[in-house]
């Protein structure tokens, strides 16, 4: 038999051990040689700390007295780590992305960073695991006196609380941040939870294949009613795998080392498998040393301590103590975390506002909070340990081990409506989860937790049995009459009824202020929050799959395969597809763009982004419609091409059209200019001959010869405008004929004779002796000719003035030259002589021009030929050219 | 890698993806419903109850697939 000096002994020197392996990882840590202190499995065994003392003892316990129904206890962690995927990532995610320290951050940060929420939450998790830390130190005094019976159980259990507490104040409380890692403690965790597993797997082979002959002895001396069907699947069997399946997520020790101590998402790959393997590993040997203590041990002892006295009945010390440290282990390593996760929690939410409310003063200086938060941790982490040994010393270490624990994971699942609305629900609300959290608890309390002091605590075992006041609607085990359940079962269904109805009615009714609004997309869509960026992915329907089909239909295959593979690579994938980033999105909107244009762009890609109602498949007609529509755009090209050489000829036009407007306001201008003249001078000598009573008669006669010479200047004007306007419509056809240009000259010459000889001008005939036949009309010709030579006339006289007339004959045209000697025509003039009413300088012209000369050259142009001017030295040069006939 | 390769191993990657989400429902399935009570009325199987044996067969099998699973979640 072992003493219990050698228990004791061992218990320090294991203590010891893990002190010394804690302070290594810490120092390890520090110096920056993380290495396997951060690998898959040391995250995996510290999940492990699931199993506590009760596992490790009560799990048989509970064996022993409720056969099978113990397994479920680890079969819903298991649905739940198995389903990582979709549950635990997403806690894990969301972890990360608001730093959050504890489940009452969680839900506190999740409804808008409400304190009322994280008080409530700390003060639920505290009453949670407050039976729960007495459990552990029961469990540890429980084994002990299995060694040594009559010893001081409460001085035991007192011990092993400040050891714990020391323990946990020196490695849990190192670093101010709460979302550091605590190296040492975990690594201490991971060793223990291998000690616990070896040990439970050690007594189990002992006791299967050392004293009971292999499992078919082992199971022949089973009761028969151990395995019996409505044992197994029961309202029960559903209840507690629903139970443990919600506590593995909101048991504060639990979401701090699944969570918090998290140092790598990529953890959580191998843990959803190995931490199920570790528990059918804990849990395979359970039922057969359960069937075996019941068989071998004297009736009325504990099958709670079946693992440590089986071995100690078969005088095999040493494997009992090497089960009394697997014990140990499971106990200490949860009072540890449950310590670290809760002393988090009071200290953050309910010490630190505290504090900061009534020392306000002191908030200055940044060291002052510091040793205040740490001092604040050690103080909760004592004040709980406290706790639990009072728990432990009030209950006196009744009731049994698994009962315990299972009205604390009623307690904590509570969290359960709250938390699972806060990650799936944008529409949860901080009063639904309030409302939820409040009456959940209500119910577990007055249900459950109550009724387990039996009548020691508030409720008498009267109000217990028979209802509060008599009223027995009201009874605890049969609310509303629900009577014929297991209590658990019942207390689960009302709380659970009740919770969710509140938290879903509350947040349907019930309107979220704008901090809850963002908090609940930043939870809902925490996997659409880019990692590096922290701006939105696109949701999650949008598979990067969908988006590589729709550009290998619009891009090509080629060109889309390429693009893929460069996000890939920018995104650091080495190979498959790239995550459908924003920025691929983005991209490929672009590229996507080039082709189809930017709008259709944006709305192919948004559809499939964005998780629009139109399906992919139709989305596939739409790009293969793109074809057509690429053909029919450059149709339109083409046409709008078409449309601009039109629109430039039209402007063209347009600008012609103007400026000949304006020539045409100009010469109306001219005209009403020129008419004005003659019209004055014809109105004002007849007003003289109207008004004046004794007018001499010379003077009437000469009034009215001006009137007339007026008269007659003002008709030929009017017949020149007729005609000037007849020629430039080009309406009148000119009859053409063989004409021969001597006569023509002749006639001109014959027609302007007086005017000639009046201003004495020698005319200088040079015309060859055979006749130069042109086609022409005559009579126009001769206009022209006898416009030319009155021109000279008027505007070309010289010194000894003469005009010389010449005609030279060219290849298919006859040119007559007209040439005076003088003033001549500037050479700027040039061109403005065939202006119509163009005004010269004075040098060259006496009063106005008249239409002589534009219409000679209009005649011209009619007649196929020209009239131009020739630069000379001196004098004015006309040059009048026509075809030949 | 050619185009269908990769096509094809997103479609893979999306399909382990959904497989992981019904996995837990299946697990539930086969460990909290009442198939369990056939075995409870079963013969044993090498002396050892054959509920025993179907729940922590179920129990093995789930983690070696979730263990399967893992492994290309993880690369994906």
């Amino acid at each position: 038999m072992l003493s219990l000096n050698t228990l004791i002994a061992a218990s320090l020197g294991y203590a010891v051990l893990l002190f010394s392996i804690a302070f290594w990882a810490e120092r390890r840590a520090k110096a920056g040689r993380i290495g396997w202190l951060r690998s898959p499995f040391v995250y995996t065994l510290s999940i492990s700390v699931y199993c506590t003392g009760w596992t490790f003892y009560g799990a048989v316990g509970s064996a022993a007295r409720n056969g099978f129904e113990f397994v479920t206890i680890y079969l819903g962690p298991t649905l739940v780590f198995i389903g990582w995927w979709w549950l635990l990532r997403k806690l894990l995610r969301v972890g990360r992305a608001q730093r959050i320290t504890s489940i009452a951050d969680l839900i506190s940060s999740r409804y808008g960073k409400s304190t009322t929420l994280a008080v409530l939450v700390t003060m639920l998790a505290v009453i949670g695991s407050t039976p729960y830390i007495a459990l552990q130190l029961q469990s540890i005094t429980l084994s002990f006196s299995v060694f040594e019976s009559g010893g001081n159980a409460n001085l035991t259990a007192f011990w092993v609380a400040a050891g714990l507490a020391v323990f946990t104040i020196l490695f849990g409380t190192r670093n101010v941040d709460a979302n550091e890692r605590h190296h040492g403690v975990v690594t201490a965790i991971a060793i223990e939870a291998v000690v616990k597993l070896v040990a439970l797997l050690s007594v189990g082979i002992f006791v299967v294949w050392g004293i009971g002959g292999g499992p078919a002895e082992i199971f022949a001396k089973a009761p028969p009613e151990m395995l019996r069907g409505d044992n197994i699947f029961s309202a029960r069997w559903v209840s507690l795998t629903m139970l443990s399946a919600m506590a593995i997520i909101t048991l504060p020790r639990m979401f701090q080392v699944i969570v918090v101590e998290n140092s790598d998402e990529k953890h959580l790959a191998t843990a959803s498998w190995a931490f199920p393997g570790y528990l059918l590993l804990m849990s395979l040997f359970v039922l057969p040393i359960a069937i075996a203590g019941n068989a071998l041990m004297p009736e009325g002892s504990n099958p709670d301590l079946y693992v440590l006295s089986l071995p100690l009945s078969q005088g095999q010390d040493n494997l009992a103590l090497f089960a009394f440290l697997g014990g140990f282990s499971s106990a200490t390593s949860m009072v540890i975390i449950a310590a670290i996760a809760l002393s988090t929690m009071v200290s953050n939410h309910i010490i630190m506002p505290l504090w900061l409310r009534f020392a306000p003063e002191r908030q200055e200086t940044s060291g002052d909070v510091r040793t205040v938060l740490l001092r604040s941790r050690r103080l909760s982490i004592a004040g709980i340990l406290l706790l639990g040994y009072l728990y432990f010393r009030l209950t006196g270490g009744s009731g049994a081990l698994a009962s315990i624990g299972l009205i604390a994971f009623a307690g904590t699942a509570q969290i359960i409506p709250s938390l699972l609305g806060g990650l799936f629900w944008r529409g949860a609300t901080r009063t639904g989860a309030l409302l939820g959290l409040l009456s959940g608890f209500a119910l577990w309390a007055y249900t459950l937790f109550l009724p387990s002091f039996e009548g020691g605590f508030i409720l008498s075992q009267a109000a217990i049995d028979g209802g509060p006041f008599g009223l027995s609607f009201l009874a605890p085990n049969a609310l509303f009459g629900l009577t014929g359940f297991d209590p658990l079962v019942h207390s689960l269904f009302w709380s659970m009824t009740l919770n969710i109805t509140f938290f879903v009615l509350g947040s349907l009714l019930s309107t979220p202020r704008p901090l809850e609004r963002i908090q609940s997309s930043q939870f809902v869509d925490v996997f659409r929050l880019d990692k590096s960026t922290g701006s939105y992915l696109v949701s999650r329907s949008a598979t990067s799959e969908d988006l590589f089909t729709l550009a290998q239909r619009i891009l090509g295959v080629d060109p889309a395969q390429r693009l893929f593979s460069e996000m890939a690579m920018l995104q650091g994938k080495a190979h498959g597809l790239p995550d459908a980033t924003d920025n691929l999105v983005q991209t490929l909107e672009r590229e996507l763009a080039g082709s189809v244009g930017a709008a259709s762009a944006h709305a192919m890609v948004s559809q499939i982004a964005g998780g629009g109602t139109v399906s992919v498949d139709e989305l596939m007609k739409i790009a293969d419609e793109t074809a057509q529509i690429v053909e029919y755009s450059q149709q339109l090209e083409n046409q709008s091409h078409r449309l601009e050489q039109a629109m430039q000829e039209l402007r063209a036009a347009n600008a012609q059209l103007t400026e000949m407007g304006a020539q045409k306001d100009a010469f109306l201008s001219q005209v009403s200019h020129e008419l004005r003249t003659p019209m004055t001078s014809i109105r004002s000598f007849s007003e003289i001959l109207h008004d004046s009573e004794n007018l001499d008669m010379q003077d009437a006669k000469r009034f009215l010869g001006i009137i007339q010479d007026e008269s007659v200047r003002l008709t030929r004007l009017l017949d020149e405008i007729l005609d000037l306007s007849h020629l430039e419509s080009g309406r009148g056809q000119l009859l053409l004929e063989p004409v021969a240009v001597q006569v023509a000259i002749e006639k001109s010459l014959n027609a302007t004779g007086a005017l000639l000889e009046e201003a004495e001008i020698c005319v200088e005939n040079t015309l060859p002796k055979l006749p130069v036949m042109v086609m022409a009309n005559f009579d126009r010709l001769a206009q022209v000719f006898i416009n030319l030579i009155s021109n000279t006339v008027k505007y070309g006289r010289g010194e000894n003035p003469k005009l010389e007339i010449s005609v030279t004959v060219s290849e298919k045209t006859a040119i007559v030259t007209m040439a005076d000697n003088g003033p001549g025509i500037a050479e700027a003039d040039r061109k403005k002589v065939f202006e119509k009413f163009a005004r010269l300088s004075e040098a060259s012209l006496a009063g106005s021009a008249g239409l002589g000369l534009p219409i000679s050259r209009e005649i011209m142009r009619n007649l196929k030929g020209n009239l131009t001017i020739k630069p000379s030295r001196s004098g004015a040069v006309f040059e009048v050219s026509i075809p030949l006939a | 890698m050619n185009t269908s390769d990769l096509a094809a191993g997103a479609t893979r990657i999306r399909k382990i993806r959904e497989a992981a989400l019904l996995l837990p429902i299946f697990g539930a399935f086969l460990l909290v419903s009442p198939l369990l009570t056939v075995f409870t009325d079963a013969n044993s199987l090498f002396g050892i109850p054959s509920v025993f044996i179907y729940v922590f067969g179920v129990w093995l099998g789930l983690v070696l697939i979730a263990r399967a699973m893992a492994r290309r979640l993880d690369k994906g």
